[in-house]
């Protein structure tokens, strides 16, 4: 039982490249008319269920359509708001910059899906039966929706025409042992091909709307911000470019440095793209060179020299010490004015010193970690600047981007700050230190007892007024600082079953090869438990996504409060509420289902669920 | 053994309480010259950055610094049917708006150096305290608590609302119908606001049994109000109107009474008390669009009129500019807020005629025609 973390992956991954393994055994696949007999009208009181459950669903259904279809439903309030759900008050002339970030997430999908061989591949059989099935829906659709006799037709004829298809996909290889198959890759992509070219066809978002009560036209063809059809086919030229050029990457280079690298430039891409690229900070040139340039120096310089002499392992106690110090001098900074930018990095240096002896080595290790340092504090530095560099970008209104564009930015953040936040209380927690074991379960415990409104409002109301005078703190910093400490807490207990997870002979083998506690926690411990707690996590993240639409009840612009609020309050748009809350479920559910599908992709990856 | 690591622990915390009390003696000294040494200020101030690191204080008139700003922070509802709606394109319109962009247009010289901060009902006053937007133009009702122990003050009213129910005639209802009449009927309103409150007290002076439904926004209020889930719905006038003039369905008609509303709401600027110069400034801001409306002065021809104007529409128009100026603004602020902006009635009719809201015989006419629209003589 000792060896189960890691044993078990080796020993389930090892025979299957060598052994074949049993195939599993055979279904029986019984035709369409046995398999209803077996499954839906077996019994009588089967058969009664089966026909009361299908009328209802019927009955559900038609209440669904003929609200949808119904004439009173302002459509175009929806259609005609398409910019402000995604993206609030942006600048029309700055747009190519909402763009730019697509452009840059889209590449770094195409490359990683790549690099890491996502997709794989289906029966054409398979698609036939999936195109057959949509064709009987919308039959369905055709004859339940309130429609006029021609419109019907129309609806009738199209679904017809779906279902054919796949019938003849379904059809079209024979029987044999070689089944035609396709990539799931191709599939998606000439599914998105078919939405891009309907672009082209269908005007969407392209609806007048009364600004001053003269009418203005919205959709002038050519501005980047109100047409979606040029960006988007450039967008799937360019994600289809990139999953190409990964391809490429991938055969070509070894594979652990372009992992490595992606990683990284997946962990950069949020703040890079929100901090430098949206917000377009206004640099003032003078004052980076004579102050932030030389302070950013001075922490490279000082910093990896000391760090480079502690992780020497003769240091010894002496380097503890001073490590302390320099902790208790990052605490003292906080006592007398001070940039702020001083203070947060001999915090970090602080932090970087007491972890110093467990990656302590050779010349190569240390190297490593000075250059760690010089990494994280440059990050770290240029963060800090473009902060504090007021936006160029000018919008109507607080924050410079709304809609879906800070739900996401908000869900993103949260998860980044959350993830070393609840490792570290979950360590603290477990740990033997009384002092931190009490904090940590204090901290955890008042969180966990306080909903997450509460905290939300005290951080959007309460915490601007206890803020010294003159200090000024942004409503959505605020509320994501709010966001990262509960989520933290939540994403703390769920690590904290992870690490009991591990088994106390991953201990005492760890203490018997003669590793430091830090050692043990970081290599031996830690990516046990965290592979464990994998399921948990991305449901924690799922629903800090979901968790941000409780930013409408504070008064920030997200997805939820533009549907709810913003656009029922437009004169042309009043009494909206309901289209437009349906047409964001659908939004929030389908970034919900692909995360919860690309966890259960997770836990095949990893063998979670053979164990 | 784990005792001698605990009180090893203990030791060291106390020691690091014991060095960081020293270093907090030490620095009381330079306390006293924060801004000095505060981190970089966001001097430029275009869009609210991010930002987490210290502003410096400037002490004096709110005046002075939406001057230096070269921006006005006016907070906004951003979602108030013809009072400030946030369109599509993210543009603020309406009434409320166009009052910040006349205090802009009066101490900037711009009106479009608006920066429109959109506020919840519960964070506006915070949003004042803490200096995150200059002055409020969120439909507020001026009260006697919110004057006092809230801390705000109150400009001129910009527009007189008051409370009033809508009901379908079908049911009996007519103009004429008083709170009385609504015995025994089921009233919607909005959850959490004054509305709720007023029409309690209503119908407890008028001796009517009323059953009250709260719902979190006004569109669930009309869509059960439509589907017959409720009687009577009940909020401010101008809201009634405007959802009477949308959303009445061609099978119904619906009537709003009584006459007098049961309660007075007088809407206007609110800003942070003790600050006289940012007062007077907002004030005469709106006063001077009133005043123009009474001449029948209009963005259309204030440069004709300001060419041959004598007496109060000279002085306003900036002829004998020390008026302006004493004040802390430029010779010809109000001309630009007419000229930008447009007069009382101008900015009225544009916002709130498209919803079915006029002037004549209301409370919002002008004096002279028996409304209360009045402003103090400028001279």
């Amino acid at each position: 039982m000792g060896g189960f973390g890691i044993g078990s992956r080796n020993s389930a991954v090892v025979p299957s490249a060598n052994v074949p393994i049993a195939a599993p055994p055979e279904v029986l696949k019984l035709p369409p008319r046995e398999w209803v007999k077996a499954n839906l009208f077996s019994s009588p009181f089967n058969s009664v269920l089966t026909l009361l459950t299908t009328v209802v669903l019927l009955a559900i259904f038609r209440g669904f359509l003929a609200f949808v279809f119904d004439p009173v439903r302002q459509w175009d309030s929806t259609a005609t708001n398409l910019q402000l759900f995604m993206t609030r008050a942006y600048p029309d002339d700055q747009y190519i910059r909402i763009w730019f970030c697509v452009a840059v997430i889209l590449i770094l999908t195409g490359v990683s899906m790549a690099v890491w061989r996502a997709g794989s591949t289906m029966p054409v059989a398979a698609i036939g039966h999936k195109l057959l099935g949509t064709g009987a829906l919308l039959v369905l659709l055709a004859l339940l929706a309130p429609f006029s006799a021609s419109a019907t037709i129309q609806w009738l004829v199209a679904a017809l025409a779906v279902a054919a298809t796949g019938e003849v996909l379904r059809r079209s290889p024979g029987k044999g042992e070689d089944e035609r198959t396709v990539s799931t890759l191709t599939v998606l992509v000439i599914a998105l091909a078919g939405l891009v070219a309907s672009l082209w066809v269908v005007p969407y978002g392209h609806h007048t709307y009364i600004a001053n009560r003269v009418p203005r036209v919205l959709a002038e063809p050519g501005t980047v911000a109100l047409t979606t059809k040029l960006p988007w086919t450039v967008m799937l030229l360019i994600v289809v470019t990139a999953y190409f050029a990964g391809r490429l990457m991938r055969d070509r280079l070894p594979a652990n440095p372009i992992r490595a690298t992606l990683m990284v430039l997946w962990l950069l891409a949020p703040p890079v793209l929100v901090y430098l690229v949206l917000r377009d900070p206004d640099f003032d040139i003078g004052h980076v060179v004579g102050t932030d340039l030389p302070i950013f120096l001075a922490y490279a310089t000082g910093g990896a020299a000391l760090l480079s002499w502690l992780t020497r392992p003769s240091t010894g106690e002496a380097g503890r010490i001073i490590a302390v110090l320099i902790l208790l001098v990052g605490f003292c900074t906080f006592l007398t004015p001070m940039r702020m930018v001083v203070r947060i990095d001999m915090l970090m240096l602080a932090v970087f010193a007491l972890a110093a002896p467990t990656f302590a080595g050779g010349p190569r290790a240390r190297k490593r970690y000075a250059v760690g340092w010089l990494g994280v504090l440059g990050v770290a530095s240029w963060l800090i600047t473009s902060i504090n560099t007021p936006s160029t970008v000018e919008v109507p209104g607080g924050f410079f981007i709304g809609g879906l564009s800070i739900t996401l930015m908000v869900a993103v953040f949260t998860i980044l700050f959350s993830f070393p936040l609840g490792i570290g209380l979950a360590l603290a927690r477990t740990s033997s230190m009384p002092i931190f074991r009490h904090l940590s379960t204090g901290f955890i415990e008042i969180v966990r007892g306080v909903p997450l409104i509460t905290i939300l409002i005290f951080f959007s109301i309460m915490v601007p007024l206890f803020l010294p005078t003159g200090m000024h703190l942004d409503e959505v910093t605020a509320v994501i600082i709010g966001y990262v400490l509960f989520s933290s807490a939540y994403l703390a207990e769920n690590v904290r079953g992870g690490l009991q997870s591990v088994t106390r002979g991953q201990h005492e083998a760890a203490d018997a090869v003669g590793m430091t506690t830090a050692q043990k926690t970081v290599f031996i411990v830690l990516p046990q438990a965290l592979r464990v707690s994998i399921p948990p996590l991305v449901g924690h993240c799922i629903g800090v996504f979901k968790e941000t639409s409780l930013l409408a009840i504070i008064g920030v612009f997200d997805l939820l409060y533009i549907a709810r609020i913003v656009i029922p309050g437009q004169t042309e748009f009043m009494g909206s509420a309901r289209e437009n809350l349906l047409f964001v479920s659908v939004i929030y559910w389908i970034f919900a289902y692909q995360l919860s599908k690309a966890s259960q992709r997770l836990e095949r990856r990893t063998g979670l669920g053979e164990r | 053994m784990n005792k001698s690591k605990f009180l090893k622990l203990l030791a060291m915390f106390l020691t690091i309480g014991v060095v960081a009390a020293a270093c907090g003696s030490d620095s009381d000294g330079d306390d006293a010259a924060p801004a000095t040494t505060a981190a970089a200020p966001a001097t430029t101030a275009a869009a609210p950055a991010t930002t987490a690191e210290v502003e410096v204080v400037q002490s004096g008139s709110l005046l002075d610094t939406v001057q230096a700003r070269g921006t006005l922070n006016c907070g906004v509802s951003g979602s108030a049917v013809a009072f400030s709606e946030t369109q599509a394109d993210g543009s603020v319109t309406g009434i409320d708006a166009d009052f910040c962009r006349a205090v802009a247009a009066a101490v900037l010289g711009d009106a479009g150096a608006v920066n429109f901060v959109a506020l919840t009902a519960s964070e506006r006053f915070t949003a004042v305290q803490t200096g995150d937007v200059d002055v409020l133009m969120r439909n507020t009702t001026w009260t006697q608590s919110r004057d006092s122990s809230v801390g705000m003050d109150f400009g001129p009213t910009t527009y007189y609302d008051g409370q009033q129910l809508m009901a379908r005639v079908s049911d009996g209802f007519s103009g004429s119908s008083t709170v009385a009449d609504t015995d025994g009927s089921v009233v919607c309103t909005n959850v959490g606001t004054t509305t709720e409150k007023n029409i309690a007290e209503a119908a407890l002076l008028a001796g009517a049994e009323i059953t009250l439904l709260g719902f979190e926004t006004s569109d669930e209020v009309y869509e059960t109000f439509i589907a017959g889930g409720c009687d009577i719905t009940t909020t401010d006038g101008s809201a009634l109107v405007g959802r009477k003039a949308k959303q009445q369905p061609a099978d119904q008609e619906w009537v709003i009474f009584p006459a007098t509303p049961i309660s007075k709401e007088p809407l206007g600027p609110t800003y942070g008390q003790n600050d006289s110069a940012w007062a007077d400034a907002v004030n005469w801001t709106v006063y001077s669009m009133i005043i123009m409306d009474e001449y029948g002065v209009t963005s259309a021809n204030i440069d004709a009129t300001c060419a041959t104007a004598e007496a109060e529409v000279a002085r306003l128009c900036g002829g004998d500019g020390e008026l302006q100026t004493a004040m802390g603004l430029s010779a010809d602020a109000f001309r630009q807020v007419i000229k930008q902006v447009g007069s009382y009635g101008e900015v009225y009719d544009r916002n709130l005629n498209p919803v079915g809201l006029y002037r004549d015989g209301s409370a919002n006419a002008g004096w002279l025609d028996g409304g209360l629209i009045y402003s103090p003589p400028a001279r």
